[in-house]
């Protein structure tokens, strides 16, 4: 099989599994409308301080399912006793890497989009204008969680309290992203231009860049048994 | 300006404890350890 | 040899100390407390040191396996947290009497706390992980990442915040404090760095006992 042929073909079955089995999803859902909740009890009153935090809680509720998706990546195999196979498997094993990311990428998609209409229709926010722009910031911001994510990931699958660990690596890692995307999305959303944050952009670009080379150049190393 | 010598001796104080406490513990582990690897040897030179 | 960098550092410490009580003046604004700074940045700029050491000393495992080149990075990560924790306190106490406050998120202590963690992080992943080989492997992979996220995180939080004076020594500009300010600073951070490779040389010398031990 080839090399993208593998990737691929991890890419769909985890999917597939997803899609038959919703659990990390109803999981991600379920979040999504508590952070919701809480959030218009705390704010709801208060147009002005809930406009001038909504980018936090946004973000803040995008970084927290996306911790949720990228802790379960490898979940599968390890409870089902799969991880040998994945360390058995021939050639490079990166190819498995990409697969695990693409379907990350999907989940993590999915459940943004869910986050953002809601937030859109219980807080009435006008994105329309700021929507072209925040598209690319929220993709960008995306793929730096989950490129390093699925790298975590397969680091901590099989060590001692691997629950707690995960978010601890993952999150002080991730703080460049997460600044540049909360930022960018404030700017945005108060009607700036997207030129306004390019600088932002362009560090969420490098890190992307950054880290989607060293997970790809390292995932072998991790996963070598 | 006051002085606030007592931050000053708090800052040094605190570097000073925390460094001569690790260098202590380093010092007492390798002492151990070359206990630990001196006994076993004296004793199997008994056996022969 | 580590004996020598052992007595060494001892020498220059002391050197540093006289320094900043007795040659360095007394700050204009700030009074004593500034002499905190004698301490505080060669700290902080000896972490770096140490975390530079510890990336390119996982890359050098990574490439050979050698686990020398793993008890360097080990021992490296421990000092250097051990020195950017107390960077972070000696910046806390002399942050206190001077902006009135023991914390503040401006672009150098948001840096430096990110760094905290992220590499205490570091030793918690070494110290979840029980076989050795396994956890040189994982280790080096991770210190390779935070040392390509420390420019990434130097720059975001830079641009976020700029409340701080602007580090006069990692600006492009150059050292704008004084000269009489500057001997002091330069001698107490070569006696930190010279602490560093002492106390690392002698951490990553019992590393090896105590795997040798267990063999």
């Amino acid at each position: 099989m080839t090399y993208a042929r593998r990737a691929l073909a991890v890419a769909r079955k985890d999917v597939a599994v997803e899609r038959r089995s919703k659990e990390t999803l109803n999981a991600l859902v379920f979040f999504s409308l508590l952070l919701l909740f809480v959030f218009q009890i705390t704010l709801g009153a208060d147009r002005d301080r809930l406009a001038a935090v909504l980018p936090g809680v946004l973000w803040l509720g995008f970084v927290l399912s996306a911790l949720l998706a990228l802790g379960r990546t490898f979940l599968v195999e390890r409870e089902h006793d799969c991880w040998e196979g994945l360390l058995l498997a021939p050639g490079d094993k990166s190819a498995i890497y990409l697969g695990k990311l693409a379907s990350n990428l999907v989940l993590m998609t999915v459940v943004e989009a869910l986050v953002l209409g809601l937030f859109v229709i219980f807080f009435d926010i006008d994105i329309r204008r700021a929507l072209p722009g925040l598209f690319i910031v929220v993709a960008l911001g995306t793929f730096g969680l989950a490129t390093v994510g699925t790298l975590f990931a397969a680091m901590t699958a099989n060590v001692r309290a691997r629950e707690v660990l995960f978010p601890v690596l993952l999150l002080p890692v991730q703080v460049p992203v997460l600044l540049a995307t909360v930022k960018a999305t404030e700017a945005l959303l108060l009607g700036e231009p997207l030129g306004a944050v390019a600088h932002w952009l362009k560090l969420l670009a490098a890190a992307d860049v950054i880290y989607l080379v060293v997970s790809v150049l390292t995932f072998d190393v991790i996963l070598e048994g | 300006m006051p002085d606030n010598w007592s931050f000053v001796a708090a800052a040094y104080g605190v570097t000073a404890i925390v460094l001569i406490t690790y260098w202590w513990r380093l010092v007492r582990r390798e002492r151990e350890l070359d206990a630990l690897r001196n006994r076993p040897e004296r004793r199997t030179s008994r056996q022969s | 040899m580590i004996r020598t960098l052992g007595w060494l550092s001892v020498v220059a410490l002391v050197a540093g100390l006289v320094m900043s009580f007795g040659v360095a003046p007394r700050e204009v604004t700030q009074g004593t407390v500034q002499r905190i700074m004698y301490v505080h940045v060669p700290l902080v700029i000896s972490s770096y040191v140490a975390f530079i050491v510890l990336a390119v000393a996982s890359f050098v495992y990574l490439l050979r396996r050698d686990p020398r080149a793993d008890r360097v990075a080990h021992a490296s990560g421990e000092i250097g947290v051990m020195f950017i924790g107390l960077g972070i306190a000696t910046g806390s106490i002399w942050g206190k009497p001077t902006w009135g406050t023991w914390w503040t998120w401006d672009a150098r202590l948001t840096s430096v706390a990110i760094l905290f963690v992220m590499y205490v992080g570091y030793l918690l992943l070494r110290g979840s992980i029980d076989d050795p080989e396994r956890a040189a492997r994982f280790a080096a992979v991770l210190g390779i990442v935070a040392a390509l996220d420390i420019p990434l995180v130097h720059f975001s939080v830079y641009w976020w915040r700029t409340l701080h004076q602007p580090p006069s020594l990692m600006k492009p500009g150059g050292f704008t404090g004084s000269t009489a300010i500057l001997w002091p600073l330069l001698v107490n951070l070569v006696a930190f760095v010279i602490l560093y490779a002492y106390l690392t040389a002698r951490r990553a010398r019992l590393l090896r006992a105590e795997a040798e031990a267990v063999a």
